[in-house]
């Protein structure tokens, strides 16, 4: 027990499992009662295991989407007119446009019910919105990107130089910007301002890629065991048999008048061959990681968590689905029963039940002065 | 002047690259495609789900099949500090509305470096640039593969034209490209901000499932005249104007001249035996 | 080890070979010092030894190259990475990752070794290169001496059997670098690794280096001890010049063999010879300056005059304020308090357009300044900006260092042209006073020289210039004043006889074996006799 919360960082995957869940569980319902409260708990376990690390910082400005999202919806709903439904509360001067404009119409009527239905929706948006938000501030990226699968080894090392590169370029800017005054920069026109100091920022930056390419040639990036070519013959066929699949999957599922056996299945099957391809591609990457992270208990009482609070909304909607989704015929307060809420709230468990992050990350913009 | 190889787009690689452009695609406007027969109404309103979960698996697999026969190092360190560069770009216009500077340097560095790199790009680019400011979600597949076409178009423009009629062309280019962004993100969210699946509210404005082609896209068509067109894109479209008009000819020859001190695909050569041994 | 056979080496689109005919053995455990000037071929005989060169940088190469057996014919470099440990000149751009305990792992995660193997290597690593305590670091918050321990560190994890070194201390100011080598000499003792080694420090090198190869430029290469090598190279330690005036032989290695050779020669001079202090009118004067980032105080309420005709050099620690202080002086950095005046005018007070004509400053990253793609163009550009006559800037440029072509790309141009070009720049605006803040570094012997040319130049002509620089043999050849700075205040300040000479901790190399009044060999030539001269 002891070691189970000995402090650690959780694989970022398990949070990305948990937070999806949750997100998932928000596109089945619009409930207010029931969004609001998921809301709830993925604010409450970020503030319960969320690091000092700068993307930590991040949930409070998905907050502030979701309020934007849900502001939007409201907004949309009384300037494209939201006369639908029978309690009319404003009365707006409508703004006729011309016939180009398909029937749209600028105001005019406002019923309840429309307010309503763009604050339920907005709502449910900006839900998922926020639990993504949960995500992006409890998953570190860093180890997210240790976490890349093998076939993407050379794109992934891109993202991994790049998020380096990323504060010296800040510090190159800064530091131009400053000499920039001993040539009389200020004073010159500022397209041409611009120009003095992007142009030794590229340079700077473009000749430190060649020293790092000489690096990392010189330290072993690539060494790959040649991959046979009956093998690669195998992952490109894999692939372009699998896209095949995804595409005509697709344009199947959407529209209804193709066979049925074209939609489901042949996605489903395409994007599994394509996935084949993919993982073969990745065999060909000899290499092994320092100190990786690796799924123990915790992580998987974070994902079971998440996909808890998903499942028990798939079930309870295939019961009781107006619970889920308040009329919006009719006006009264949505109801709420205790299931699906006794069901969002599984997804609070990793608040408690998982050890507290250890790292003490050094905050990345601190030198930044 | 022949474009350098920096990130090989061999044929099989263009098919890889063309299947998922083309299912990308139709994920893109799945809105104007949607064709619902009444018996099979539950489709509908799911597909634009599943597809938040297809399309990064797409971007995946083509990414795996660009960089499949090994990546040169020093491609893959331009590509990162290129990345580092347009995920700094970015913020520079946001707060201010439409000010987008992240397309310019892709368009100059799909330019320089090719259609395969300018590809590449465009998806680390926008990853690294969520990353950073923490913003993965749902969205990003999509920004990511928009953008990567981007690049990838600037690439494959005509390699011939150089000098003022260089510019001049990409920032035609710049303008196309950045209404065609607005127009496809707009496209794909459309049925999220309005309503897409509450079938008993129609706004007028909204996206209505399974009505012809040509009256959603007429619908569409005003939705995003009326709430980004004027603003965010023609914003996007002057940003790029000037960003490529100023900085466009010194940019250029900054790349032009790393790309060539880089010497992709150099060829190292030995006595004895004359035959040449690429890098690779 | 290394067996160089015959290995000639030509650039593509040159006609001349950068190596001709290159024929070495260098054997297991074998510590060797590679010297010459920049430019000359250092880095591409280093670069032959993995294959970098021709794989990575393109070119036509005869001969062989092979390490432990093994050819860099038929493999690129990355297969060399178990065996070839390198290391370049500026750590920070050869990071992959961002921390450090990553950073040395990355080698091994490339060469696929098992976790467990990495795990124990990163930590005996960390021990032998003493930077546990920098484990959790970000790199990039690290000094450069620490960032350059990283990078040792990094390719000693995969244990390789040679270790080549570019210049690692030319980046780096002389504490930072003395870490460094003193990492590298523990090493040596330690592990037994082959040693290949490109230094310009390289009095510090000497002491235990086995053998040294220099090259001259010319294709070929001198291969011999240090003692041999360096009886006749063109550059050459402080310590082995004075060795070559006085006629000693063996030539001293080390300040304690030349000391005790010294004593005839010390009685025979005559008077050490007073050297000038300028004197001229003050141009600008300063008192308490003030400088501070939030609760950090970087220059602390110090005053200081700066006159006609005199070279001061400031000298102090990273982070004691000498910047800081540059920066205020010259109006453009910030300022908390104190007065600044030339000619009764406050810099501060003028846009940045008329302060760079009372005071000019090239800031430590010269290249910062430069954003066109030809020197004609910077010079044209910097006409336009300073209001010059055209072709004002182009004629300082000539007279400064003459023989750039003006059709060069500025980032082409070596570190010492660079800084030429910059400096032109700055002076095309006339400014009476002129501050420098670092420019010996990243200079090898020769542009350093020529740097010590331009400024006593600068001074001749009747401007105060002000040299912000750690290189003590530098300011003993240039400067008539020296401030020593710490902690935002001025500690020591006088003629530079007297702050070199009096402290242990600036003393330059002639000083240590001659005694405190001879700072340099020209002190010491010019007080010969006129037989032994």
């Amino acid at each position: 027990m002891a070691r189970y919360f000995l402090p650690r960082d959780l694989h970022p995957a398990a949070w990305w499992v948990w937070a999806l869940g949750l997100s998932v569980a928000a596109t089945r319902t619009t409930n207010p009662w029931l969004l609001l409260m998921i809301v709830a708990v993925a604010g409450y376990v970020v503030v319960a295991r969320r690091t000092d690390a700068p993307w930590a910082m991040a949930f409070r400005m998905y907050l502030y989407l979701g309020a934007v999202i849900v502001c939007v919806r409201v907004f949309f709903r009384l300037v494209f007119g939201g006369a639908e439904g029978s309690t009319i509360i404003l009365r707006l001067p409508e703004i006729p446009l011309p016939a180009w404009a398909a029937g749209i119409r600028l105001l005019g009527d406002v019923s309840a019910e429309s307010l309503l239905g763009g604050l339920y929706d907005g709502l449910r948006l900006a839900t998922m919105v926020i639990c993504l938000g949960a995500a992006n501030a409890l998953a570190n990226p860093k180890r997210l990107l240790k976490a890349m699968p093998p076939a993407l080894y050379e794109v992934g090392t891109a993202v991994i130089v790049a998020l380096s590169v990323f504060p010296q370029l800040a510090e190159s800017v800064l530091r131009v910007r400053r000499a920039r005054k001993l040539r009389g920069g200020a004073s010159g026109k500022r397209v041409a301002a611009l120009h003095a100091i992007i142009i030794p920022v590229l340079e700077d930056a473009l000749s430190r890629s060649l020293q790092l390419a000489a690096s990392m040639d010189s330290r072993g990036y690539g060494r790959a065991g040649l991959v046979e070519a009956r093998a690669r013959l195998l992952t490109g066929a894999l692939m372009i048999v699998g896209l095949i699949g995804v595409c005509v999957g697709v344009y199947a599922t959407l529209d209804g008048s193709t066979p049925r056996f074209l939609a489901a299945p042949v996605l489903s099957s395409g994007v599994l061959v394509a996935l084949a391809g993919f993982r073969l591609a990745g065999r060909r990457v000899r290499r092994t990681r320092y100190r990786p992270d690796r799924w123990h208990l915790p992580e998987l009482v974070v994902a079971a968590s998440g996909i808890g609070v998903a499942a028990v909304m798939f079930v309870t909607s295939t019961v009781n689905p107006m619970n889920l989704n308040p009329s919006l015929i009719t006006l009264s307060w949505p109801a709420l029963s205790w299931s699906p809420l006794l069901g969002v709230l599984l997804g609070v468990i990793p608040a408690v039940l998982t050890p507290l992050p250890a790292s003490p990350h050094v905050p990345a913009e601190k030198v930044a002065a | 002047m022949r474009a350098p190889s920096v990130v090989r787009l061999g044929p099989r690689s263009a098919a890889v690259l063309g299947l998922a452009s083309l299912a990308g695609l139709m994920m893109f406007v799945w809105p104007l495609l949607v064709r619902v027969e009444p018996q099979s109404m539950q489709h509908g309103p799911d597909a634009p789900f599943v597809f938040i979960g297809i399309l990064p698996i797409l971007i995946i697999v083509v990414l795996a099949e660009l960089s499949e026969g090994g990546m040169d190092s020093k491609a893959l360190a331009m590509l990162g500090v290129l990345s580092a560069v347009n995920a700094a770009l970015r913020p520079l216009g946001a707060g201010t509305a439409g000010i987008e500077t992240v397309f310019f340097m892709l368009v100059l560095s799909g330019r320089v470096f090719g259609a395969g790199f300018g590809f590449v790009l465009g998806c680390t680019s926008l990853f690294a640039s969520a990353l950073l400011t923490a913003g993965v979600g749902p969205w990003l597949p999509f920004q990511m593969m928009a953008s990567a076409w981007i690049g990838m178009g600037a690439g494959l423009l005509p390699r011939r034209v150089r000098g003022k009629a260089e510019i001049a062309m990409l920032v035609g280019y710049g303008i196309v490209v950045a209404y065609l962004f607005g127009f496809m993100m707009n496209l794909w969210f459309w049925p999220f901000i309005t309503d897409a699946e509450v079938p008993y509210h129609d706004g007028h404005i909204s996206y209505v499932p399974g009505d012809p082609v040509l009256e959603n896209l007429h619908r569409f068509a005003v939705f995003t005249l009326l709430t980004s067109t004027a603003g965010w894109d023609t914003g996007r479209a002057i940003t790029n104007t000037i960003a490529i008009l100023v900085l466009g000819p010194a940019v250029l020859a900054t790349l032009r001249r790393a790309s060539r001190r880089a010497s992709f695909g150099a060829v190292a050569t030995f006595d004895q035996d004359l035959r040449a041994t690429a890098l690779k | 080890m290394i067996e160089l056979d015959h290995v000639s080496f030509t650039y593509h689109g040159q006609t001349e070979p950068v190596l001709s005919d290159v024929t070495l053995s260098i054997g297991e455990g074998e510590l060797v010092l590679f010297a010459g000037q920049t430019g000359a071929g250092k880095s591409t005989l280093l670069g032959t030894i993995n294959g970098l060169v021709p794989h990575f940088t393109g070119g036509h190469l005869e001969g062989t190259v092979s390490v432990d057996g093994e050819t860099t014919r038929s493999r690129p470099p990355r297969e060399f990475a178990h065996l070839v440990g390198v290391v370049g000149q500026d750590p920070l751009a050869g990071f992959v990752t961002d921390t450090v305990e990553d950073e040395l792992a990355y080698g091994m995660e490339q060469l696929g070794l098992a976790p467990q193997v990495m795990r124990r290597r990163v930590e005996e690593t960390l021990d032998l290169l003493g930077i546990a305590e920098l484990r959790g670091r970000a790199l990039r918050t690290l000094s450069g001496g620490q960032q350059q321990r990283v990078a040792i560190g990094s390719v000693l994890t995969t244990h390789p059997k040679v270790l080549v070194l570019d210049e690692p201390t030319s980046a780096l100011d002389p504490i930072a670098a003395e870490e460094v080598l003193a990492t590298l000499a523990r090493l040596v003792e330690d592990l037994g690794t082959t040693v290949l080694m490109a230094e310009h420090r390289m009095e510090r090198v000497i002491p235990f280096a086995d053998r040294m190869i220099y090259v001259p430029g010319t294709g070929g290469v001198v291969d011999g001890t240090p003692a041999e090598v360096l009886r006749d190279t063109p550059i050459a330690p402080p310590i082995v010049q004075l060795g070559r005036l006085a006629g000693w032989d063996p030539l001293p290695m080390s300040v304690r063999d030349a000391r005790r050779a010294a004593g005839s020669l010390r009685s025979s001079l005559g008077s050490a010879p007073s050297r000038p202090v300028g004197a001229g009118p003050v141009l600008l004067s300063s008192s308490d300056v003030v400088v501070r980032y939030g609760p950090k105080v970087a220059v602390r309420a110090v005053s200081l005059d700066l006159c006609a005709g005199s070279v001061l050099a400031m000298m102090g620690r990273n982070g004691s304020g000498k910047s800081s202080l540059l920066w205020a002086l010259q109006g453009s950095g910030p300022r908390r308090g104190g007065t600044v005046r030339v000619d009764d005018t406050d810099p501060k007070s003028l846009d940045s357009a008329r302060a760079r004509k009372l005071v000019g400053m090239v800031p430590q990253t010269a290249s910062d300044l430069l954003y066109l793609q030809t020197v004609a163009d910077e010079c044209a550009a910097a006409d336009v900006e300073s209001g010059a006559t055209p072709g004002f800037c182009s004629s300082l440029l000539d007279r400064l260092a003459p023989g750039i072509s003006r059709s060069a790309h500025p980032r082409d141009l070596s570190e010492g042209q660079r800084l030429a070009l910059v400096l032109a720049v700055q002076l095309s605006a006339a400014p009476r006073i002129m501050l420098l803040d670092e420019p010996t570094r990243g200079l090898d012997y020769t542009a350093k020289a020529a740097l010590a040319t331009m400024i006593t130049d600068l001074a001749a002509e009747g401007r105060a210039v002000v040299v912000a620089t750690h290189d003590v043999e530098f300011v003993a050849s240039v400067a008539d004043r020296v401030v020593v700075m710490a902690e935002g205040e001025i500690v020591s300040d006088g003629p530079t006889g007297e702050v070199l000479g009096g402290s242990p901790a600036f003393a330059t190399q002639v000083a240590k074996i001659m005694g405190e009044s001879w700072l340099t060999v020209d002190d010491v030539r010019s007080a010969l006799p006129q037989v032994v001269r």
